[in-house]
């Protein structure tokens, strides 16, 4: 659910824990970004910083410029004066990440986790094909790079990102590993519960994995000019789409990656609009129930 | 310049306060674990607050300086030799092109701070010198010093001698138990009154598998409120998966029954409780202490948090000095 009121707690001497909810949705995580939005513009003194997670934000502050309950009732004001959640809009940008489905080295991943670490029965793909009813590999591919997806929070590693389908018919599914991996390889896709992921680097990790992209997400040497003033390229509120690729489009991009000219596609001109978005899912859903009923 | 000739168990360089401002993005702060050291090591050698210096972990590095500079070592006793004579902590030491300061293992504490005149002139990245090991950015080459590299060094001039006033040093002690001060929250209504009663009359034993990233540590079973255990399922199944949210500094993370406590370098955000958070000025503690020595937690409102910061941050302050006179 969505709180009525926003529930607070502190988070030792300088950092507030602010819950909006304490459920998964799209349209909770989108009021979370609009309300951290505000209150970056809204330059309360003694605001350092905050992470916008899927239903809450953890606000960093300076004790010695504003104390908690100063900190609370101008958070409370802020959220207070927002308005309604149809009248929300955010600037989105658009992110064109293309993706080798069933790769050679997110199999190999899964082989060695097999014979160092745990049981895994199935494939990872395979599994999500069975788990989540859909008809084959391919199947899933076009499930998975059939929405835009929304970055709905970044963390636990610098620019490992959060994504929800937009696309309520490409919803998909699937529990974590346990224990662990070790290693993922750099530039793994994945899914855990109902969250995409790209693992920007070589990290242990806990999502099924199915697909591989050659396009850095993350460059400490900001070598590639999408880095030139970043280390990480995704920001929250940020939009990915899968572009589904061959192993020669891989490793053409693999080449230009390495040669220092590779250009990330993205757009930049776009505003994400609450509103417009629910009516696109409830036309979407009205066509898919009039298909179900005509069945 | 100054050279490394052994590294030590894991030399950094930091900063204070660290990288701000990148925690979206995930970037912890970083920045040197016991800041109350490192900033009178700064002061010592007249540095400004935001110079950077050396973090050494338990077993301290040998550097040859190659100018004339200051240099102030503070924290952890890791009995400091200067070509082979000892030298004293918490003072400021002139040091001249060519002679080596030697460091060993610590004989109590586990972190000390070398600060050097001008500060460690690596380059900036995203505000900050500091070092984050785990993703290979910052200081020398984004890692722990190494043997043979070379350490820039800012330009200063050479202050005069200052020792630090022993009231204002951090009281790093030998005893093997330590008061840990936390604030209740973000997550303590996920724990029963049984299971705070635990956490706060149990000792806890630090793991040595712990670091800059987080301290475990080893201790009874927590036992958990409804809250925990009767949740919609988007927040997991243990009892201590919480739907993805930010991880404050210092928060006592329950993953599973395994309490860690998330420091410098520790992860923005994630899927487990956070019950307690261990406040700012208590950080220094966890710094210097050693894995095997024992935890016990001590209840603190958020207003007596601030007060003990801001009690941290007036002894890192110029009055907290004394001019050494030359014989």
């Amino acid at each position: 659910m969505i709180y009525e009121e926003l529930k607070f707690s502190p988070a030792g001497d300088r950092m507030i824990e602010v819950e909006l909810g304490d459920e998964m949705s799209f349209d909770l995580n989108f009021i979370a970004h609009s309300y951290s939005a505000a209150i970056r513009d809204s330059a309360i003194g003694g605001f350092i910083e905050l992470v916008t997670e899927l239903a809450s934000l953890q606000v960093v502050y300076d004790p010695d410029l504003i104390s908690y309950d100063d900190m609370i009732s101008e958070l409370t004001a802020i959220y207070s004066g927002m308005g309604k959640t149809d009248s929300l809009e955010l600037d989105s940008r658009i992110y064109y990440v293309p993706a080798l489905y069933f790769d050679p080295w997110t199999e190999e991943c899964v082989n060695d986790y097999r014979a160092n670490v745990g049981v895994k029965e199935e494939d990872d793909p395979d599994f999500l094909v069975r788990l989540n009813g859909l008809e084959d590999r391919a199947d899933l591919r076009r499930t998975h790079s059939g929405t835009d997806y929304w970055v709905a929070a970044l963390g636990f590693w610098p620019g490992l990102c959060s994504l929800m389908p937009l696309d309520p018919r490409c919803r998909l599914v699937a529990p974590k590993y346990n224990p662990p991996r070790m290693w993922t390889p750099k530039g793994t896709i994945g899914l855990g519960g109902a969250v995409t992921c790209i693992y920007p680097d070589q990290t242990p990790g806990g999502y099924q994995i199915f697909a591989r992209t050659p396009m850095p997400t993350w460059d400490r040497e900001q070598r590639l000019r999408a880095f030139h003033d970043r280390l990480a390229l995704i920001k929250a509120g940020d939009r990915v789409r899968f572009q589904p690729i061959d192993q020669d489009e891989y490793d053409y991009i693999d080449a230009k990656v390495q040669d220092g000219s590779y250009e990330h596609p993205y757009v930049d001109y776009q505003r994400f609009s609450i509103a417009n978005y629910h009516s696109w899912v409830k036309a979407i859903t009205a066509d898919g129930d009039r298909e179900a009923a005509g069945d | 310049m100054i050279e490394v000739v052994q590294a030590g168990l894991e030399t950094s360089v930091q900063d204070f306060p660290g990288r701000i401002g990148y925690l979206e993005q995930g970037f912890p702060p970083s920045g040197p674990m016991d800041s109350w050291s490192f900033r009178l090591a700064n002061l010592l050698v007249g540095n400004p607050a935001e110079a950077a210096g050396l973090e050494c972990q338990f077993l301290g590095p040998t550097l040859t300086f190659h100018s004339d500079s200051a240099i102030a070592i503070t924290g952890a006793d890791m009995t400091p030799t200067l070509d082979g004579e000892s030298v004293p902590a918490y003072e400021t030491i002139h040091v001249k092109a060519g002679q080596t300061l030697a460091m060993s293992g610590a004989v109590f504490g586990a972190r000390a701070y070398v600060a050097v005149s001008g500060g460690i002139d690596t380059p900036l990245i995203q505000g900050s010198r500091s070092t984050f090991h785990m993703a290979g950015i910052g200081g020398v080459d984004g890692g722990a010093l190494k043997a043979g590299q070379s350490i820039p060094i800012g330009s200063s001039t050479l202050p005069k001698r200052f020792r630090v006033l022993d009231d204002n040093r951090p009281p790093i002690h030998r005893e093997p138990v330590w008061d840990i001060e936390v604030v209740r929250g973000p997550n303590d209504d996920w724990i029963d009154e049984a299971g705070h009663e635990v956490f706060f009359g149990s000792d806890w034993k630090l793991s040595a598998k712990s670091n800059r990233t987080g301290l475990r540590l080893e201790g009874p079973p927590i036992t958990f409120s409804s809250k925990a255990t009767n949740k919609p399922a988007e927040h997991g199944e243990d009892p201590s998966n919480i739907l993805d949210h930010g991880y404050p500094f210092g928060a006592v993370n329950l993953a599973g029954q395994t309490p860690i406590i998330l420091a410098n370098d520790g992860p923005s955000a994630g899927g487990f409780i956070n019950p307690y958070t261990v406040p700012t000025a208590t950080f220094w503690k966890l710094a210097q202490s050693r894995p095997g020595q024992t935890y016990r937690f001590v209840d603190v409102s958020v207003s007596e948090a601030q007060i003990l910061r801001r009690q941290e941050d007036a002894h890192c302050m110029v009055s907290s000095l004394e001019v050494i006179l030359l014989r």
